[in-house]
């Protein structure tokens, strides 16, 4: 598989660090890499039979994933590099918010 | 004629007519026989059953139903059933064809694969390169392949991923979500009292739901109301049927709330507990009297108090069933939404013979390799201007009259998989407009649909019986993971879609994104289900199923609905700031003027879905579709049944021939959907009758942008 064409690492390092989170106007991620991502790095352990509590997006509100990615830490360690770079873990804190158990998620018919 | 010699003939040159020379019966294919059945699923409806063909030295003999989907109820409808003859179809498509005269002049020339990806490539690096990736369309109904064409929509760039709920059911999907968080299903095995508004269920789509709700009231002597404008098999079965004027729906609902809610026959602990926004739905239902309401709906007011108690009193085993059907009017959202809450506000939430949040059966997913997002917004602006509607699957409508316009930029090039706007979207007139100003139009099918009619290429798709697909999820209160795999090898040089997509992207540069094979797909899938050796089990069973149901899993103070309150909104909040009335408000409908009809459409079970009108079995029962109109009025314009009638409206003019019956209302008239094809490869229905989308004028709903079919008037008179 090709690698992944990352956009620049060093604007969205200082957008996390400043505490960027999804809302009006301010940064947005990939939905669709990071839910790639989400699978990769967290769905790895946080699954039915896995060795952490099986997490979705619907498992928190918007505001309790932005609450947790502002703190950035996972088990008293930096998110980053340990789940991914500060763009891969922006793409997954936009997968997260958008699809909280808060957002607006209209159903859709099949596919 | 031998299969091969025919081919080799398709392929000296251009076709003009359709391939007539291979009989139905089709070549006889030596190959393996299996009379027990391969097990797959169905793919005529979205109901998704699970079935066993039967083969025979490589033909499918038989389908039979596959008793092990508790869902499926063990039944195949005569759709289903009907599918083994769109395998042996002389009229199916039977390998790749680029136009060779005008649009719509029905010229083709036989193509191979390799020709036919090179000129849809070429055509399509093209148009991004003039107008880049957005400038072009993908369009597409569901099915277990569609995940692979909108995949490579979305790898090509483009943020105009067109998917059908539009057509279909998104208004009621948006108001039982907005309500509840989710889109719930109805127990109608286990329902004591049904209300049904103007959705046909036990003549335009029969599936199992419509046999739990046929047993329910013909064997458990439930009851069924049911309101419709036109006397149909449903009415006839029903309790009661009230011939409610057409587009006050709402109106019957907004006064049975009056009713339940002042004499305080809601559910008061479910209320407290679960609902938000009570107070405000209290003083809000106040001026919606049943004296009011028989005003505008023409339903005596007795009648509705008498049917509000009883359902009442019939809960929690009472639901107003929201039914398989389209929309028919501009407020067909807050129609759904009062529905929704009105089911709410008697507590058969999450209960038997009540409204029951779907259970699913847990499964694996393929990891493809992710894509960049689209750099520019959608071209039907649904995030601006549907902010609640689901924007991956986008609006339709609104997006044809904005690429229509050109704006907000122009789209060039449209990829079609296995929908025919031509027939699916309202006002048929712009839709071939739409075509027209496209510089290419690509069509995946299995047969000549009238869009295919109108395209630059077309790409045979394999039969689902020829094909092995994804598994699927069906949720519900018996969900089930079914498997679509392969009973007979493909009669003819068609692909699925995966390989197609595969061949477009290889000459586009996105091989990087379709890396995989359907098995490799299927086993990641298969991993994760909830049976030893998932794959092995689908082989064999072709599903894995649930028998029992299970009510009551949300009934407790810590579930937290899928909202933003957390609670069941009977006001919503999110609506109020989108602009949208947060509690629906009632505006009686325009009438049509003394000398014209509203046009009101409808299904027939045995063609629900205008691509099966031109098979064999089910043309039998449906030859041509007509035109209803009351005596009273047919009086006076001095039609009688038989007479060809010219009708028109604002979008077009057809000519139908006319049934004179007491069973419509005088201000209506009514006519079946899935007839007058241009397609001269559907030889049975091509010319024959009137397609609905020519007179249908363009409308939709406000909240969720689907289309409203029941918003057009039109004139009729001897042609
Ligand atoms: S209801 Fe009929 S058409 Fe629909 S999936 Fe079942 S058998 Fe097929």
């Amino acid at each position: 598989m090709r690698s992944l064409r990352l956009i620049p690492l060093g604007l969205w390092a200082l957008l996390l660090l400043l505490g960027a989170s999804v809302q009006a106007g301010e940064a947005k991620g990939s939905d669709t890499k990071g839910k790639f991502f989400f699978k990769k790095s967290c769905k790895a352990c946080h699954m039915d039979g896995g060795s952490a509590k099986a997490l979705t997006p619907l498992s928190k509100t918007q505001a309790q994933w932005r609450k947790f990615f502002d703190a950035g830490k996972h088990k008293g360690e930096a998110l980053s590099p340990k789940l991914g770079t500060p763009a891969q873990l922006l793409d997954i804190k936009t997968f997260l918010i958008n699809h909280a158990s808060d957002s607006p998620q209209p159903e859709t018919c099949g596919g | 004629m031998e299969r091969r010699t025919f081919i080799e003939l398709l392929g000296a040159g251009t076709l003009l007519v359709p391939p007539l020379a291979c009989k139905l019966r089709g070549p006889i294919a030596a190959g393996p026989t299996n009379l027990n059945g391969i097990p797959t699923t169905c793919e005529l409806c979205p109901n998704k059953c699970s079935l066993l063909a039967v083969v025979k030295e490589g033909r499918l003999a038989k389908l039979n139903p596959n008793p092990e989907n508790p869902k499926s109820r063990a039944m195949l409808c005569a759709r289903g059933n009907a599918a083994i003859q769109q395998v042996y179809d002389p009229d199916r498509l039977k390998q790749p064809l680029i136009r060779a005269g005008e649009r719509g002049e029905g010229k083709w020339r036989p193509v191979s694969w390799d020709e036919a990806f090179d000129f849809a490539a070429n055509k399509l690096k093209a148009v991004k390169e003039k107008h880049g990736p957005e400038g072009s369309l993908w369009s597409s109904t569901e099915g277990f392949q569609e995940v692979f064409f909108k995949n490579l929509g979305q790898a090509f760039g483009s943020p105009n991923v067109m998917r059908h709920p539009t057509l279909c059911l998104a208004s009621m999907t948006l108001a039982y979500s907005t309500t509840f968080g989710t889109v719930p299903s109805f127990d109608l095995l286990n329902a004591d009292y049904v209300i049904m508004a103007g959705a046909n269920r036990f003549e335009s789509i029969i599936t199992p739901d419509t046999m739990d709700l046929i047993g329910g009231t013909m064997e458990r002597k439930a009851k069924l109301i049911y309101l419709d404008p036109r006397f149909t098999v449903t009415a006839s079965k029903a309790d009661e049927w009230h011939p409610i004027k057409p587009g006050t729906d709402l109106a019957f609902i907004l006064a049975m709330l009056n009713v339940i809610l002042t004499e305080e026959r809601h559910d008061k602990a479910f209320v407290e507990t679960y609902t938000l926004g009570f107070e405000q739905l209290l003083e809000h239902v106040k001026p919606y009297t049943p004296a009011w309401a028989e005003k505008e709906t023409e339903i005596p007011a007795a009648d509705i108090t008498r049917i509000a108690r009883a359902f009442a009193d019939a809960a929690p085993r009472a639901v107003f069933y929201a039914g398989r059907r389209s929309s028919w009017y501009t407020n067909d959202f807050q129609m759904r939404r009062a529905q929704a809450i009105l089911n709410a506000v008697v507590g058969n939430w999450d209960r038997e013979g009540g409204m029951v949040p779907n259970r699913k059966v847990a499964k694996g997913e393929f990891t493809f390799m992710p894509w960049d997002d689209p750099k520019a917004s959608r071209v039907d602006e649904v995030e601006k201007a549907f902010p609640l509607a689901n924007a991956k699957d986008g609006v339709y409508l609104p997006l044809r009259e904005n690429v229509l316009k050109g704006t907000p930029y122009p789209v060039k090039a449209w990829m079609i998989y296995k929908q025919d706007p031509m027939h699916a979207l309202p006002d048929q007139g712009k839709t071939l407009e739409m075509i027209q100003q496209m510089d290419f139009v690509g069509v995946v099918d299995i047969a000549m649909s009238d869009t295919a009619w109108y395209a630059d290429v077309v790409f045979p798709e394999s039969h689902y019986l020829e094909r092995t697909d994804p598994i699927e999820v069906m949720p519900g209160i018996w969900p089930a993971a079914v498997y679509r795999q392969q009973a007979v090898k493909p009669l003819h040089d068609t692909k699925p879609m995966l390989d197609i997509a595969q061949g477009l992207a290889k000459r586009l540069g996105l091989s990087d994104y379709f890396d995989y094979t359907i098995e490799q797909w299927v086993e990641a899938e298969a991993k994760e289900l909830p049976v030893p050796n998932g794959m092995e089990h689908m082989r064999k069973h072709g599903v894995v199923g649930f028998e029992k149901p299970k009510y009551g899993t949300t009934r407790n103070a810590v579930h937290r609905f899928v909202t933003k309150s957390g609670k069941i909104e009977l006001f919503s909040e999110r609506l109020q700031e989108a602009g949208h009335d947060p509690l629906p408000v009632y505006t009686a409908p325009a009438q049509p003027p003394a000398n014209k009809f509203r046009l009101i459409l409808g299904r027939k079970a045995t063609i629900t879905h205008a691509a099966l009108t031109n098979l064999p079995w089910l043309h039998e029962h449906n030859r041509e579709n007509d035109l209803w109109i009351h005596p009273e009025p047919a009086a006076r314009l001095n039609i009688q049944t038989g007479d060809l009638l010219e009708v028109s409206s604002t979008a077009g003019t057809v000519k139908i021939k006319a049934r004179v019956t007491p069973e419509i209302r005088p201000d209506c008239v009514f006519m079946l959907h899935g007839f007058g094809k241009k397609s001269a490869w559907l030889r049975r229905v091509h010319n024959v009758g009137a397609a609905d989308s020519i007179l249908l004028e363009t409308a939709w709903d406000k909240v969720s942008g689907n289309a409203a079919l029941h918003e057009t008037f039109v004139k009729v008179g001897k042609a």
